[in-house]
């Protein structure tokens, strides 16, 4: 092919080819992926009368919000995964510090332990934390054989089971995201913090800290982001004790067959995945870094 | 040295300490359950028992037994396999184009291309059901690949991208200096230098594509089961350590591929979630 | 915007240049990279692009390649328009910045690539390969990859695979700045014998001005998407026509001066500071007003430092500020009133150091050699001071 031909704009580059070879792709994309979840979108701003005829009406939504059950449910979703970020922050932030700065050529080992657990099945991580904390499991094992407790905990089937399990599954993602960030700050604006008179709480808590909270907003809008689509968790090992939104259409989809009420719901979730998706985006334009 | 000075000296290393002991609780925590299931997995009893008292191969031999799990097994390759090809012939030429732009049309494309990965999969699931029904495919290995596909173009997007950044633009520039055509600098240097990204790419599709419950949950049939919804099913109804053996397996083929990952890519690049 | 050609070099002068670029402009968005620009480098010699980053001289080599398309004006080589021709087919060769070399290909695949672009015959490559190689004293070293090679060795693989295919010019982009001052030393003599010997119109660009002074016979000095001035080394050096210029080129005293009268092809100055005196003489291609101001420049080592009873009376005095010791010369600094710097003047070491050193405080007078005081074109406001 040959270049651009003589005229006004230099702004082609000699040697690409444009956009176009996105164009499969994104085809692609908006047939499987965009058409569907619009189409789904619309399906909840349909109701089926009893005539047998689909109207346009927002009866589904206004069920949706107007029934404390319901409501109860959305915001639960968002309890819980708030929860779990929160929790991912202060069990990861340690961790990831530790990467950065202390592990050295043990780095690489960390690395590979943490995405590891990731590409493991989640039955089986499931299965595993249901040996574990199960009645005769081996955590209630351990500590009635060191005395601390009498009766075994009932772990299993609460709430505790599925935070536990989300925290297992999503913090590997929060210490990436907040190593990737602590690895940019110079070492030696600590060193001249500490030079300054800062303790190292100090120099942690106004150097390190505020320079890293990028790290931090990443992390936690991508655990945020992932609490909210799982439920897997919640049902292997939550037992009904914790129903989410995504739970939940899991239900009613499969034992109600209600779409157009599944989809108002899904909608629902689908609005929270997008405005976390905002707020991610301009976190990296930020960053000045493309995906 | 005093005896203060080697307080001092271990009051000094003392944050560090502490933090190692955190770190070490905490990989115990994360490891954990898939440590117990591995050991259970070689127990030689018929429940879940723990501790485990004696060890046998049992469990594996039973696998080779029971028909759905080989079956859908075997079916969840294929499927794994086929995704990550279509997701390499939509995503590398993307990939390409998108790597080396700068405008905004690129930056949307780059956000819609990667946008699957933030889309909670049920909500796919639901919503692709309903259209590929709609439009005569129902629930088949199609559909499957179709939905397998879509989750994993990002991945490949995301691979390809990182590493054809990380490569920088002169290769291609000197060989266009020394007279190589579009063509050829595309098969001579570009390809040999991106190869990596690309397998590595592929082999994170396949990976998601085995482990995928959320979507393959809404696909499900006799004939179009893959291997973690069987694992599902089965662990709903019969709670042995089967599932410890499947999963070990399945685990050992996971870490395999991690590892070719981190020889030919690395897994740096695994720091951006987004 | 200038266009200049340097001095005639004998028969070259009636040739097509090997470069010439005509009115070449590129802005990004609404940075503007280059100005209108244009200049001939005649076929054969090796041109300098000179100047600090972001004057514009990468942005003029890209499109001489052909990775950028000007907004405006023509590329000409060897006397075709290559304005708009893809890098592909304008037989080029070029050594980039970091090399460059094909990571995944063997030396002697890299030098051999262009020919096998061009389809030329398995055995015509080899040998052209292997001559390559003997020429750039790497013969045993075919079959090794870059990463084995060390930094200079490198180096001579991008130049060999640059060669081979005998284009009909030779771009380096800063091809030696990755190199300790040892190696960079005898590589800029190395590329300089190649160049010659194989005659290749060549153009290099640099921050280094040791460097364009010590390889090119022909810089072009560059600053702000604009060519400050254009000439030999020795022209440039020795006649800078702007502040910038000598500044960047070696070390200058700049002057403010106050303008006496002109006198027929040169002007009668007068030093900041002196409110009496006859002044001194500069030539001067146009006259200036009286009382305006024009800047002069006179180099560290063409300021002569004699001791007052030494040097004629009205010879401008100074105080000496200070005085840094450097081996071969001593650098003193003078202090004058009128002066907001002090100035520069370097003096061979001839004897023992006590000898030619002067101390701190002393009074000594100032004078040079008619024509190493140079008007600079700059135009100066009335108000601004030195």
């Amino acid at each position: 092919m040959t270049a651009a031909a003589g005229t006004t704009s230099g702004r082609r580059s000699p040697l690409g080819a444009g956009l176009w070879p996105v164009l499969p792709a994104v085809i692609f994309l908006l047939l499987f992926f965009l058409l569907p979840l619009a189409e789904n979108g619309l399906q909840s701003l349909y109701v089926t009368g009893s005539d047998g005829k689909a109207a346009f009406s927002l009866a589904y939504y206004v069920h949706l919000f107007s029934d404390a059950y319901y409501l109860g449910v959305i915001g639960k979703t968002i309890w819980v995964s708030l929860l779990a970020t929160v929790i991912c922050i202060l069990i990861g932030y340690p961790v990831a510090y530790f990467m950065v700065r202390h592990a050295g050529r043990w780095n690489g080992a960390m690395i590979f332990l943490l995405v590891a657990p990731l590409l493991t099945s989640i039955i089986m991580r499931t299965f595993g934390w249901n040996v574990i904390l199960a009645r005769n499991g081996v955590l209630n094992n351990v500590l009635q054989g060191l005395g601390l407790i009498e009766r075994p905990l009932r772990l299993l089937q609460d709430p505790s089971a599925v935070i536990i399990g989300l925290v297992h599954v999503l913090v590997p993602f929060m210490v990436i995201s907040i190593a990737a960030v602590l690895k940019g700050i110079d070492t030696r604006l600590e060193e001249a913090a500490e030079l300054l008179g800062a303790s190292r709480w100090r120099t942690f808590r106004e150097i390190t800290l505020p320079l890293s909270l990028d790290g931090i907003a990443t992390g936690a809008i991508v655990v945020f982001m992932l609490a909210n689509g799982s439920f897997l968790t919640m049902l292997l090992l939550g037992g009904g004790s914790v129903v989410t939104l995504p739970l939940l259409i899991y239900q009613q989809f499969l034992l109600v067959q209600n779409l157009g009420f599944a989809a108002a719901m899904g909608n629902v979730l689908l609005v929270l995945a997008v405005i976390s998706l905002f707020i991610q985006l301009r976190l990296i334009r930020q960053d000045g870094a493309v995906a | 040295m005093s005896a203060a000075g080697q307080w001092r000296r271990i009051e000094r290393r003392l944050p560090a300490l502490l933090l190692l002991a955190f770190v070490l609780v905490f990989f115990a925590f994360l490891l954990a359950p898939i440590a117990f299931v591995v050991l259970v997995s070689f127990a030689d009893s018929e429940i879940v028992a723990f501790p485990v008292t004696a060890y046998s191969l049992r469990w594996y031999h039973r696998l080779l037994e029971y028909r759905p799990l080989l079956d859908s097994l075997w079916f969840s390759l294929k499927l794994a396999g086929a995704s990550a090809v279509l997701a390499a012939l939509f995503g590398v030429p993307a990939a390409l184009a998108l790597a080396r732009s700068r405008s905004g049309l690129a930056d949307l494309v780059s956000t819609f291309l990667l946008a699957p990965l933030s889309i909670p999969m049920i909500l796919l699931g639901i919503a692709l059901l309903y259209k590929l029904s709609a439009i005569g495919l129902g629930i088949s290995f199609t559909s499957l690949l179709i939905a397998h596909t879509v989750v994993s173009i990002p991945y490949v997007v995301r691979t390809v991208v990182a590493v054809y950044r990380g490569i920088g633009r002169n290769y291609e520039e000197a060989a266009a200096i020394l007279g190589a055509s579009r063509r050829q600098i595309f098969t001579y240097v570009t390809l040999p230098l991106i190869g990596s990204g690309i397998f590595s790419g592929m082999l994170f599709a396949v990976l998601i594509s085995l482990d995928n419950l959320s979507l393959s949950l809404f696909f499900g049939s006799a004939q179009t089961n893959t291997l973690p919804v069987v694992m599902l099913s089965y662990l709903q109804n019969q709670f042995d350590p089967a599932i410890a053996a499947i999963g070990t397996v399945q685990m050992a083929i996971a870490l395999v591929a991690l590892l070719l990952i981190e020889r030919t890519v690395g897994l740096r690049f695994m720091s951006s979630p987004s | 915007m200038t266009q200049t050609t340097p001095k005639a070099q004998s028969s070259a002068e009636q040739a097509e240049p090997g470069l010439r670029l005509l009115g070449i402009r590129k802005a990004f968005g609404s940075v503007v990279a280059l100005r209108p620009t244009s200049f001939d480098v005649p076929a054969g010699t090796m041109c300098a692009l000179l100047g600090p980053s972001g004057c514009g001289k990468t942005t003029t080599l890209r499109i001489v390649a052909g990775f950028e398309l000007p907004d405006a004006g023509q590329v000409l080589i060897r006397g075709e328009d290559r304005t708009y021709d893809p890098p592909q087919r304008r037989k080029l060769g070029m050594v980039f910045q970091n090399y460059s070399l094909f990571p995944h290909m063997t030396v002697a695949q890299n030098v051999a690539f262009g020919l096998r672009m061009a389809g030329m015959a398995r055995a015509e490559t080899e040998a052209r390969t292997r001559r390559m190689l003997d020429i750039v004293h790497l013969p045993q070293h075919a079959d090794r990859y870059p990463h084995q090679l060390s930094g200079g060795q490198q180096q001579r693989v991008a130049l060999a695979r640059s060669l081979v295919t005998e284009p009909s010019m030779l771009l380096l982009d800063e091809p030696l700045g990755a190199l300790d001052k040892n190696l960079r030393e005898q590589m800029q003599f190395e590329i300089r014998q190649l160049q010659r010997e194989i005659g290749i119109t060549t153009l290099l660009v640099t921050h280094d001005q040791e460097e364009a002074l010590t390889m090119s016979d022909m810089i072009v000095v560059m600053n702000r998407g604009e060519i400050m001035q254009a000439g030999s080394p020795t022209e440039v050096y020795e006649r800078p026509r702007t502040r910038f210029v000598s500044e960047f080129l070696g070390t200058s005293n700049i002057l403010a001066c106050a303008v006496l009268g002109a006198d027929g092809g040169s002007l009668r100055l007068r030093l900041p500071g002196d409110d009496q005196g006859s002044g001194f003489t500069v030539a001067a291609a146009a006259s200036r007003p009286v009382g305006s101001t024009a800047l002069v420049a006179i180099r560290p080592e063409h300021l002569q430092v004699k001791s007052v009873s030494e040097a004629q009376p009205e010879a401008p005095r100074a105080t000496v500020s200070g005085h840094v010791f450097r081996g071969a010369t001593h650098v003193f600094q003078l202090q004058r009133p009128g002066l907001d710097k002090p100035l520069l003047a370097y003096r061979q070491v001839t004897g023992p150091v006590g000898e030619t050193a002067l101390s701190p405080g002393a009074e000594v007078a100032l004078t040079w050699l008619p024509g190493t005081a140079r008007l600079l074109e700059d135009e100066i406001a009335p108000e601004v001071g030195a």
